[in-house]
Order: C-alpha cells, then structure tokens, then sequence
C-alpha cells in the first residue's frame, strides 16, 4: 500500500545545492502576455450560470439519489459539475482551462453564500463595478437561487431553526459588533500541491481503492459505513476531475485541428491536450505540466467550496525539481519559464467574488486571494530561495495584475537579492508582494500546536492567513470582530451610545456602569466582558455552520489535498486535517489601545474629567468640546510612533481578544486563533460605531489591522514599525497585516530600495516583526484617480491584505487609503 | 542679525531628531538637527534653524482659535492667537505647553548627549542593515563642535558611522600649516574644537553655494573666501588620510547658484583640489511656509526650477569633468577614489 503523504517527502530539502548568479533585471513581457493582459483587462465582470445550472440539473435528475451516504451525495453532485462544464480555451494562453463560462465571472455557489447577490439582481450594472448580465440570465439566477434555497448552508445553520433567524439577521445583514464570514464558504486553503505535482491523484485514489477492497484503513482498522462512503466520495470526485481534464483536452484538439489556428498555435493546443491528458491524475513530468496540473486542481478547488483564499502556497519550492531537470534536459530555459509563470498567473484574473453591495462594503477590491508563497527555509531552518522565487517575481513584474496575492518570506538568512527584488516590484506602485517574517510565524504556529519542522513549512493562504501547507483546515477567514464597539459597550452597560431619550440599542451584557468604575482597571475588565460576549456569540454561530458543513457541504477535494484526511478516511470537515483550527479577526485594534490610553490619562491620571462627564461628551460626539477633541487628536500620544506606554495598550486591548478566542475549540476539535487583519471592515464597521476617547467622531473609519489610526504615526516609519514589533505576536497564528505607505518620490530610485529593504529586514528578522503590506504610490495620483477612475484603469493599491484596482473600491476606502500616512514627503 | 563668534558658547539647541532620512548619506539615517547658522541664504528652507536661541513658531493652518494661549501666558503678550509681543515674552512657552492643537511650537530644546542617545539608539538596526548612521546636521553643527564631539564620541565607541552636513564657514586656522599666517591663539583654540569634532566622522558632505564672494555676500550673508579655504584644507586632509572623506553639495537655485558662470567656476574649483563629483539638490519652496511659522520677512521671490534645469546643471559641470548626483543616489563608493 502506498504511504500517504509522509511529511518528509512533502517538504524536500532543495534549492541549497544549485547556486546560480542573483537575478539582477527583470525579464520583458513577451508578446503573449501582453495580449493576454490586454484581452483581460477589457473583459468586463459578470456572474458565471453554468455552475449552479449544473447542480440544479444534478439535484433535480434520475443521477440524484436521496438515500445516498451524504458524502456520496455531495461527490457525485461536484463530479457532474466537473465533468459537464464546457471547456473553454482562450487565445495565446499557456495554461488552460476556464474558470468560469466567462472570461471574468464570479462562480455563484448556491449552497453558500453566493445567495447575498440577489439583493442587487436588479441594478447590477448600477453598482460601482458593475456586473453584466443578460435579462434573462439575471431572472434564471433569480429562479435557481430560490429554488434551491433549502440546499444552502445558511437554510441549514439558521433559517431551519426559527431561533437562529435573527442570528443571520444581526450578525451578516445588520453586523455592527462581528461579521461571520464562514456563512459564505470555509475554503482558504494553501493545499498539498507537493503531492499533486510530483505522485497526481493517482496515489489519492489508489489509497481510496485499496482501502475500499481490503475494508481497513491504512493502519489496518476495519471501515466503518462513513469511511466506506467517505473512500467512495474521494474516487467519485477524481474520476470527476480526470473527466474535466479529459474535456479539455479534446477542446484543445479540436481547436488545434481548426483550420483558422496557426500552425506554432495547433501544436501549442496539441502539446496542451496531451498535458491535460497525463496531469493532474498522474505525476507532472515538466515544469509546464507542474503548472498546468497545479492550475487544474485550482479550478476543483474553486468549484468545490468557494473561491477565496484558495491558494498554491510555496510553488517555488514544489516546482523546482521539476524546473531543473527541465534545465538541464534542455527543454525549458528562464524566459521561458518566466512567460509560462506569467500566463499561469494571468489565469487568477478569471475569477474573482461575488458580493452584494451591502457585503461589498466589508470586503471591497474584489479580491480572492489567490496566494503564492515565495522563498523561506526548509523544515531545518536552512534558506531555500531558488532561482524560481526570482522567476514569479520576474512574472508578476510583467503583469501587475489585481491576482494573484505573492508573498514573501523573509528570515535571516534570506539573501539580500530576494528581498531588493520584492522591494524593486513594490517600486512599480502595485502594492504586492507583502512581506513574512518567518522567526514570528513559526514561533506564533508553533505556539498554535504544530511541530516546529512543520511551521518552519508554512505558507500563506489568501490576503495573510496561515497554515503548514497541505496538512492544515484552517477556517481562517471565519468572522471579523469590531472591537472599539466592544468599548463603547463597556461605557454604556451593554447599550450603545445613544445622544438622544431613548436609551441606544443593547448588543452587549450588562457590565456595571461607568459610575462604578473607580480604576482604570475596572474599565479594562468590562471592556474584556464585552469581548468576550462577542466571541462567545459568534462561536456559536460557527458552530452551527460547521455543523451544516458537516452535513451538506463536504469537500472530498480539500480531503485530498489535505494530510491526515486519507489516513482517517474522514471527511476535512470533521476534523481529520493534520492540524484544524478555526480564526478570528480584529478591526480597529489602535483605535482601542489610544481609547484605553486617552482614558487613563485624562480620567484616571490627570483626573480632568470623570469617566461619567467623558462619556456624556462621548455620546455628543464631542459636540461642545472640540478643543478637548483637538488636544487628544494632537497632543495624546498614539500607537504607532514607538511609544512604549501607548504601544502597551495595544498589548491591553488585543489581549482580551486572545484571551477570549484561544479559550474556544472549534465543533472539529481545533484550536481558535486569532488573527489581525480587517479587511475593510474597518468602513463599515466604523460607521457602525460612536465616538471615542481617542477623538474619533461617530461613524468616521476604524483602523485596520495592526495599523495606527490613520495620521497618527507621524514620527515616520521606523518608529511605526518598532511599535508593531513591541505587540507581542506569540498568538497571532493567524498572521496580521501592516501597512505601510511610502512617498514614492522618497523611495524610487537605488538608494530607496536599499533602504526599504534593510527597514524590513531589521522589522522581520532583527525586531520579529510578522508582516508588511506597502503602498509605494503618491496620493496626488490617488486623488487624481478618485476623480478621473476612467483614466487610471489599472491603478492597483494594496487594501488590507490583498491588492485591488483602485476604481473597483467605494469612495470611502478609496479616502482611507489616500490618508493613510505616507512616509517621506 | 549675522552669527559673532565672539559671543559666549551657548549650550547647543536642536531643533530635532528625524529618523529614516535617505538623503543625507549612505544608508537610513539620523540626522540631528543643531539650531544655529552662521549664513542667512536667502532660499534657506530651514530658516528656524539660523537663531542660536530658542524662538516660539505658530502654525496657523493647526490653530483652532479657542484662546487658550492668550489666558494662560504669565506675561499676558498674547494679543490674539498667532499675536504675541516680542517684547514681553520671555520664552517661557507655557503657552506651548498649553496649546491644545499644536499650532504653537517652541523651537529648540536643550538636549542632553544622554537623552539624543536613548532617541537614536532604537535606530541602530536599521543603520547596520542598510550601512546608514547618524548625520549631524543644522544649522551648522560646527558651532557646536564641543557638544558635537562628545556626542560623535560615544556614537562611535557603539559603532555608528558618522557624517556632518556643513555650510563650510568654521575656523580651521592652523590645522594645516600654511605659510606667512599669523594666527591668534584663541583663534586656533576654535579651530582645533572644530578640528577635533570634523576628524571624529566618517564623511562630510561640503555645502557650497555661490562661487563669486561679492554674490555671495549678497545672497548668502558673508563672503566665502573662508569656506573655499575650508573644502580645499578639507580636501587635502581627506585625500592623505588624515582627515574624513569629503563630499561636496550644491543646491540649485534659479537665477543664483544655477548660473552657467556659477556652475563653470565651482567645477573648475572641485576639479582642481580633486573632489570631481558633486551631489546637486534641487531648490523647493518648503522655507516659504516655515518663514510664516517663525514669523520673519518672505526671503527673495524664487523661481521653481524649470524642466530640464537640472539636466542642463548635470551637462555643463560633465563638461567640466564632474558627476553629479541626486540626493540619495551618490555612489559613496567613489569616495574611496580620495587619496
């Protein structure tokens, strides 16, 4: 019986061995590329039907059994899709197969949250990116969605159970003190792309085989009736998958045989159809077919469950074998290598989400998350940066696109070329790629529960999530959590502020009242209250989702791509991953910590005010105390300016969030993680939220992230970074983002690029600071943008933790971006 | 008011300490700030810097009109936000103290050799990873050589590499023997204060203007037959060891130091005492705005520099067999051509 997956097959020592000169220049587009780029850019976005027709004719045909095992049932639904999808092949492209029936479309997944659209089915060409549908499609949409609406998940958490209405009320269509993600999908995944490339599905499914004719599991357990359907699900799914590819690979004939394609063209589309026709069932023989394969099972992936955070986490490393041998047989040279990177990255413009202009508000740039980890070490610490972790960045550096989401991992012994080269594409004003620290993720993974040979293989899902790649389930985008809400509850015994009679809405436990507060200490604690009621909340609800997974929603693919799954024969979704964890995340982190500080120095300190008469001035949105507000705003010292006593208050406030989340384990058995990043929540949920102690009027914008304020750093970015890295970030297992913002006059030329490197490497490695995000654009050009978005179409800025073309976003995203604080002017 | 050496020594001022500066040598750097010039350029962008003493600044695009300052000064010279009485303020900045939006700023503090320290010390990872340091800056950080030594002494001792910005007007009387010289003994004391701060760094980057003395006392306050004295004494002294790297800088300004005469007769200079390159710094109107804080007369109505002003600056010192660089792009490397 073939071995699984064992960890030291998955994570080879290589790299070490080839020395190779440090790839000074960037490569030029090809032709190819360029075209491709050209013909995406003026696609327009749209809603992709052929999906959830697919499942409708699924569920409603003779193929549908009721009594089938649920896995069964779910399997066989993902294989009718796989294998009746048209194949699509588009020109010039190197790497094949469609995401969607169109060139760029959201897949809508009636089973999860894809439902949310309907709300804006009608004036979808109204929306700020607009979505272009067809009368009649919109109406077949309009039709499938309602039909099947006791298929989705959210039927099955909440609408089922008359006492959970107003949970899905509240907490995704009304969210003010946390937003739960999962109601769309779990996805976020960075799969075992390792065994995909080098064994195919075909080790998958000889264990699946084996162990349906012997009726044990590989240890030698006999099967129970759930594993039997379990082993059955994972062969339906991959038989599924070789017929999609089988699909495509006719497609590609046909379309080589046709007499209008070129000649080089028909043998390029020959070629590919036998590369669809060996990968991604049998082990990939080629650098090429290690793409193609890879991009194929991304498909699967997106059809599976939803499309975001799906990512191929370290593919310089899993693909370097492969390019070498390539290399040195002579087949493949650099650039080569470069335009075929290049079009497989092209690929990640096909698709993006889909969310209604109410959602779009806390999740705005239309972004995925389709990550690519570069560089880092091996399980034994020794650095493997290859000549590949240059090549897709040469790529990305040919096409500046929206997708995908690079990252780098920078440790001690990263060679300074790596990290010039990320700083040299970051020059190029596109906000990718965003820098890892590897001495804080392994240390925070390791504090997570893995070994540390398996954090030290860690690769970053969607915007900055976490996971040892390929043995992870990482729910890591499950909720987001307004925690200056949680402060202004802790001011008002559970209500929110209210200026007028009626009291403001109760969302929170009571706690005693501010009267009673005769400590600092005292404020702390009810604010921690609050905290933790919230998280207690929205676990619940996850639980329930979890349980809907559990029950209609399982992912044979992730199972296969997942360690741990093939060995227990359970399904992802009840816990059979490796290591499991569910994550939870933090907007308006600094906005609390000036909060906490402004209170303890006026109320507590000073003694200028009482807590009672600071909170009446509070509720009044400071009307009548402008100076006080004034004074806070510019004499108050803030997080993000390397003061120690403020910076502390970060620790305070971000504390009773660890606290809170880490005390829960998921309905799986995993461990709850923490995670700071927001999204833009932070717009949202800032217009959700009263004023507070730091001077921030009602309704304005929360900070994001591990960020300051907007303008509160002003003492440049040293002193901003050395504040992120005074944040303890031993429980951040689910990453944080930090942005930065560059004056890009200040930092363009030789000499800025050396200095923004080495600012990062003492922030990553000498500090143990855990990520960055940079803009390096001039607001003068954003502003311009925000009035003319026509002429600046492919103006990309970094948002949270991903990137978005700056015409796709709101207006008041678009103005926090221009304010955050931009170094160097 | 012209900066008289023969005044007391004055514990220096500094206006502040900016991190993350990449134009002001290798690397990231620190540059400190002394308050104190003996120049009066007319196109100066840091003209709080010119007064040894401490001076109050208004910032009127902060101020919120709530009054505070005009009840809380002892001194009751408030007449109105922005409106004080030079006369009766004593300096006491209460008022900056008590200013709730920042609008009032005192300029110039008394900063220990210990307390510029702790304010630097955070900063020395970022030097050793990009090959930064410390630059002393001003004003002119000359006039204060004593306080500067010490400090250049213990950034030293921890391993921080060392650069000084100067205007060139110092006294170096003596420290290179020169023939039929009679110099004062105070006067080579001064020189040698000086002289014992300047060989304590790693580079200087040399200031130049206005190569004609009569312009140049026009313009800038004082003749500069001391500063061309200055560099060439500096040059030689760098190009046999015995002294630190020099490197000169020129800032360029419309119509008085971007002239063809100017730029000819400083490139023959540079070319001649063996320094052939030079970093051109382009002339903005950031001093516009601070002379409004500070509260002193507009300086000349300057011109911005045209398209391609810089680009012809570059061509004619080329011509003259001298490189030029942007600030930040110098190619500190050829600083090993000295010697």
């Amino acid at each position: 019986m073939p071995s699984v997956a064992n960890s030291k097959d998955s994570v080879h020592r290589i790299g070490n061995d080839a020395e190779f000169s440090a790839p000074t220049s960037f490569y030029e587009p090809t032709e190819r590329i360029e075209n491709i780029k050209a013909e995406l850019l003026a696609s327009p976005y749209s809603i992709c039907l052929e999906r959830p027709v697919l499942l409708d004719k699924f569920w409603h045909s003779r193929d549908y059994s009721p009594h089938d095992h649920y896995l069964v049932k779910r399997a066989k639904a993902l294989a009718y899709v796989f294998s009746h999808r048209k194949p699509r092949i588009y020109n010039h492209e190197l790497i094949i197969g469609n995401m969607t029936s169109k060139r760029i479309a959201a897949n809508y997944y009636p089973e999860g949250g894809s439902i949310n659209i309907l709300e804006d089915i009608f004036r979808l060409e109204k929306r700020a990116v607009p979505l272009h549908l067809s009368p009649r499609e919109k109406l077949h949409l309009f039709y499938l969605g309602i039909r099947n609406l006791k298929r989705s998940v959210g039927w099955e958490a909440f609408l089922k159970h008359p006492g959970r209405i107003s949970y899905l009320i509240n907490n995704t269509f009304l969210a003010q003190r946390y937003f739960v993600t999962e109601v769309a999908g779990i996805s976020h995944q960075a799969g075992n792309y390792w065994n995909i490339v080098h064994h195919g599905l075909r080790r998958a499914d000889e264990i699946a085989r084996t162990c349906l004719e012997t009726k044990k599991l590989i240890d030698g357990t006999p099967l129970n009736d759930d594993q039997i359907a379990f082993y059955n699900a994972i062969r339906i799914t991959i038989d599924g998958i070789c017929k999609m590819a089988a699909n495509l690979a006719d497609e590609a004939e046909r379309l080589a045989a046709l007499p209008e394609t070129s000649p080089e063209r028909s043998k390029e589309l020959q070629e590919l159809a036998g590369i669809c026709r060996h990968v991604p069932y049998n082990p990939a023989r080629t650098f090429w077919e290690g793409l193609q394969s890879c991009w194929l099972m991304h498909i699967i992936m997106n059809l599976e469950d939803y499309e975001q955070g799906l990512s191929w986490g370290r593919l310089d490393q899993i693909l370097y074998p492969l390019y070498l041998r390539d290399i040195e047989e002579g087949r493949l040279n650099p650039e080569k290598a470069v335009e075929l990177i290049a079009s497989f990255q092209l690929k990640c413009c096909e698709t993006m989400p889909l969310f209604s202009k109410r959602i779009d508000q806390f999740f705005s740039g239309n972004t995925v998350g389709q990550g690519i980890t570069l560089g880092g070490t091996d399980v034994e610490g020794h650095d493997v940066t290859n000549e590949l972790s240059a090549l897709f960045l040469d790529a990305y550096a040919q096409i500046l696109t929206r997708e995908p989401n690079i990252h780098v991992r920078i440790h001690e012994h990263t060679p300074d070329w790596l990290l010039e080269k990320a700083v040299e594409v970051l020059q190029m004003g596109n906000g990718s790629p965003a820098l890892f620290g590897d001495k804080a993720i392994v240390r925070a993974l390791e504090n997570a529960g893995m070994t540390r040979e398996h954090a030290r293989d860690y690769a970053v899902i969607g915007c900055v999530e976490l996971g040892s790649q390929g043995r992870t389930y990482n729910s890591s985008d499950a909720a987001l959590f307004n925690l200056p809400l949680c402060l202004e509850l802790a001011l008002n015994r559970g209500r929110k502020f209210s200026s007028g009679f009626l009291p403001g809405k109760r969302l929170g436990p009571v706690t005693p009242p501010v009267s009673a507060m005769k400590t600092f200490d005292d404020v702390v604690k009810a604010y921690r209250e609050q905290v933790a009621s919230v998280v207690d909340e929205a676990v619940k609800v996850i639980g329930w989702l979890e349980n809907a997974y559990r029950k209609i929603r399982t992912s044979p693919v992730n199972s296969i791509m997942t360690e741990g799954c093939l060995e227990k024969g359970y399904d992802i979704t009840s816990g059979s991953a490796r290591y499991d964890f569910t994550s939870l995340q933090i907007v308006g982190l600094a906005d609390v910590a000036d909060s906490l500080y402004a209170i303890k120095k006026l109320v507590y300190e000073d003694k200028r005010l009482t807590l009672e008469e600071f909170t009446q001035i509070l509720k009044n949105n400071y009307k009548g105390h402008e100076v006080l507000r004034t004074e806070i705003i510019s004499r108050f010292p803030h997080y993000g300016n390397g003061n120690p006593e403020v910076d502390y208050m970060m620790q305070v406030a971000v504390d009773a969030f660890t606290d809170a989340v880490t005390a829960h384990r998921n309905t799986r058995g995993g461990q709850y993680l923490v995670g700071v990043y927001s999204m833009t929540c932070n717009v949202p949920f800032g217009k959700a939220t009263g004023a507070m102690p730091n001077g921030r009027l009602a309704g304005q914008v929360l900070s994001n992230g591990l960020s300051s304020s907007n303008g509160a750093d002003r003492t440049g970015p040293t002193a901003a970074l050395r504040s992120a890295a005074f944040v303890d970030n031993l429980n951040f297992g689910n990453c944080l983002a930090l942005n930065i913002k560059f004056d890009k006059k200040v930092v363009a030329n030789r000499a800025g690029k050396k200095a923004v490197a080495a600012l990062f490497r003492s922030y990553l490695v000498d500090q143990g600071g855990m990520q960055v995000q940079v803009n390096m654009i001039d607001s003068d050009l954003l502003r311009k943008a925000k009035e003319n978005p026509a002429a600046y179409p492919g103006l990309l800025v970094r948002v949270a933790g991903y990137c978005a073309y700056f015409k796709d976003l709101p207006p008041d995203v678009q103005d926090e971006i221009i304010a955050r604080t931009e170094y160097g002017g | 008011m012209l900066y008289d050496s023969k005044k007391e020594r004055h514990q220096p001022l500094v206006l502040s300490v900016q991190h993350f500066c990449l134009q002001d040598g290798p690397g990231v750097r620190s540059v400190i700030f002394f308050k104190g010039c003996p120049l009066r350029c007319v196109w100066c962008h840091n003209p709080e810097s010119w007064s040894m003493y401490p001076e109050l600044a208004f910032k009127k695009h902060l101020c919120i009109n709530c009054g505070y300052c005009m009840d809380i000064c002892p001194e009751k010279a408030i007449k109105s936000p922005g409106h004080w009485d030079r006369e009766r303020c004593r300096l006491c900045f209460t008022c900056v103290q008590n200013c709730p939006s920042g609008a009032l700023e005192g300029l110039g503090l008394e900063q220990s050799v210990e307390s510029i320290l702790e304010s630097l010390r955070p900063e020395y990872t970022y030097y050793k990873n990009s090959g930064g340091g410390v630059t002393f800056s001003g004003g002119e950080p000359t006039l204060f050589s004593g306080f500067a030594a010490e400090l250049a002494d213990r950034l030293r001792s921890e391993g921080v590499h060392l650069a000084a910005e100067t205007c060139g007007l110092f006294n170096l009387d003596g420290i290179v023997p020169r023939d039929n010289s009679k110099i004062l003994a105070k006067s080579r004391d001064s020189a040698r204060e000086v002289w014992n701060f300047l060989s304590k760094l790693d580079l200087i980057l040399f200031d130049i203007k206005i190569f004609d003395d009569v312009k140049h006392r026009q313009f800038c306050g004082t003749g500069n037959s001391r500063i061309k004295y200055n560099l060439e004494t500096l040059a030689v002294l760098g190009h046999n060891h015995t002294g630190p790297p020099v490197w000169p800088r020129l800032p360029l300004i419309p119509d008085i130091t971007n002239t063809t005469e100017n730029l000819v007769e400083w490139g023959r200079f540079l070319r001649k005492i063996n320094l052939p390159y030079l970093t051109l710094v382009p002339y903005h109107r950031l001093g516009e705005s601070k002379r409004e804080w500070i509260q002193i007369k507009k300086g000349l109505n300057i011109r911005d520099l045209n398209n391609g002003d810089l680009e012809t600056a570059k061509a004619i010192l080329k011509s003259e067999g001298i490189t030029c660089y942007s600030p930040g792009e110098e190619e500190w490397t050829r600083l090993s051509e000295m010697g």
